[in-house]
């Protein structure tokens, strides 16, 4: 799979697959968010490539990827959107689907905030969120989960850097993260979200988003839990992509 | 679209207004053409017509074909309320060329657990109505009619499980869970159907989840509609 190099320190590592409207796969696994997701509820290269061009990226850093680049603890979320657009400029993707799991949800809220007008609509699966709570819940789950991995194949990178990278992550958030209700609220982009409902994607923060944004949909729930019921969401994917796409976009 | 209003044997334009969860003419019409029917001798509706008491089915889906046949459409999208859901059935068998895509909003179906349900229910309540409007109508030929429409019958009544798994045209249901309207009867079709989707459930209990249905049932008709 091909590399972009973004500048002399960030190196992203991306898969595209299929041809048509750019489709963004975000995959899930907090920090571990890399091209493919063998824990995910289902395979959206397999299911989309045949009508999207698909494409998907290694989060920088990600332990289970090759992408790399500085643990960027003031750009925090940002620096993470900031690769992700950069990609899309230079594969030359001006408006794309987004699709993101677990930690794309947060991603795709900055994506939002930082590229208005780019997104055509948002598919938001399993979305990560503040469970208020155990608001550090997702901190202390990258911490074990992420960190570990991340500093052996990174000698050079203090734990006191990780640390304050996590805190800057994810202290003081709500919600979604990396923006506000109001925000959510003011936002007239498509969004199908597909709930979750487990420490790292509470359930409240996946039925308040559809409900607050005002072109906001829900899928069934629970989806996740019968081979059945994952074909019916993914078809309420389809059906919510191609609409869109009709839509004149 | 053609919109068969719930209401069983009763089933009338004016649904929208009493009891349907949202008023599908107004939600549609600065997008769609919308056509309502009276069924066939509703009672309260202005429809009329011969009981057909060995088809009763069918001589409502002959009804809602050739009122959609004489304004000309070929094809067109079919939205179903309660006694709607077996209509959609039968119509997806008798004309499965014309039906581009249908959504099924809280169908009727038989309870297991009381099938005789709704065999009952129009007995005594549709059965002495519709005698007391119509005087060559008796109560022998009502319970002919019913008994043909609903004893005997499964599932969703008017089509076998074998037909909705072999159904390709794209389905929306909308499950609820009243005696009349068996969600494990919507979930099943639903995940029997090749090409079916399910909203979001409950979605009738407040005017937001109400709000998402139907901006699923807007999503799914805009990608179902042939393109001109």
């Amino acid at each position: 799979m091909p590399f972009f190099q973004k500048d002399k320190d960030v190196r992203i590592h991306y898969r595209e697959e299929g041809s048509g409207f750019p489709l963004f796969i975000i995959y899930g696994g907090g920090l571990n968010s890399a091209v493919s997701y063998p824990a995910g509820p289902f395979d959206a290269f397999e299911e989309f490539k045949s009508e999207y061009r698909c494409i998907s990226m290694d989060l920088r850093n990600s332990p289970v990827g090759q992408s790399t680049g500085p643990l960027d603890a003031d750009g925090a979320w940002d620096a993470l959107t900031g690769d992700q657009l950069a990609l899309l400029d230079h594969l030359g993707v001006k408006q794309f689907f987004v699709m993101g799991f677990c930690i794309g949800n947060p991603l795709i809220w900055n994506l939002q905030k930082h590229a208005p007008g780019r997104i055509v609509a948002a598919v938001s699966a399993q979305p990560s969120g503040i469970d208020p709570k155990d608001p550090m819940f997702l901190a202390r789950n990258n911490l074990t989960k992420w960190a570990p991995d991340f500093m052996a194949r990174r000698p050079e990178v203090s734990k006191e850097s990780v640390e304050k990278f996590l805190d800057r992550m994810y202290r003081g958030k709500d919600f979604v993260l990396t923006v506000s209700r109001d925000f959510v609220r003011n936002c007239q982009t498509p969004l199908l979200v597909l709930p979750d409902d487990v420490p790292a994607h509470p359930l409240e923060v996946s039925l308040e988003m559809p409900r607050i944004a005002p072109n906001g949909q829900q899928s069934l729930y629970p989806w996740k839990d019968t081979p059945e019921n994952v074909k019916l969401a993914v078809r309420h994917v389809r059906t919510f992509l191609k609409a869109n796409r009709l839509a004149g976009n | 679209m053609l919109i068969i209003p719930g209401g069983g044997l009763n089933s009338k334009i004016d649904f929208y207004t009493l009891t349907a969860p949202f008023h599908a003419s107004q939600e549609f019409m600065s997008e769609y053409r919308c056509i309502t029917p009276d069924l066939r001798n509703a009672p309260e509706g202005k429809s009329s017509g011969p009981l057909e008491v060995d088809r009763p089915w069918d001589s409502h889906t002959d009804d809602q074909l050739g009122l959609m046949e004489h304004l000309g459409f070929k094809k067109f999208l079919v939205m179903g309320f309660c006694i709607g859901g077996p209509f959609i059935w039968n119509l997806l068998k008798r004309a499965p060329e014309r039906i581009v895509a249908a959504v099924i909003s809280q169908p009727s179906g038989l309870r297991p657990e009381a099938p005789t349900m709704s065999y009952d229910n129009n007995l005594k309540g549709w059965g002495p109505q519709i005698c007391a409007m119509r005087k060559d109508i008796n109560m022998e030929q009502v319970e002919k009619f019913l008994r043909n429409m609903y004893m005997d019958k499964d599932f969703v009544y008017t089509v076998s499980r074998d037909f909705v798994k072999s159904c390709k045209t794209n389905v929306l249901i909308m499950p609820d869970d009243v005696p009349a309207h068996p969600y494990v009867v919507a979930m099943e079709s639903a995940r029997l159907a090749p090409n079916a989707e399910v909203c979001l459930y409950p979605w009738k209990d407040s005017k937001e989840n109400i709000a998402l249905a139907l901006r699923h049932v807007r999503t799914f008709l805009k990608a179902n509609r042939p393109v001109a």
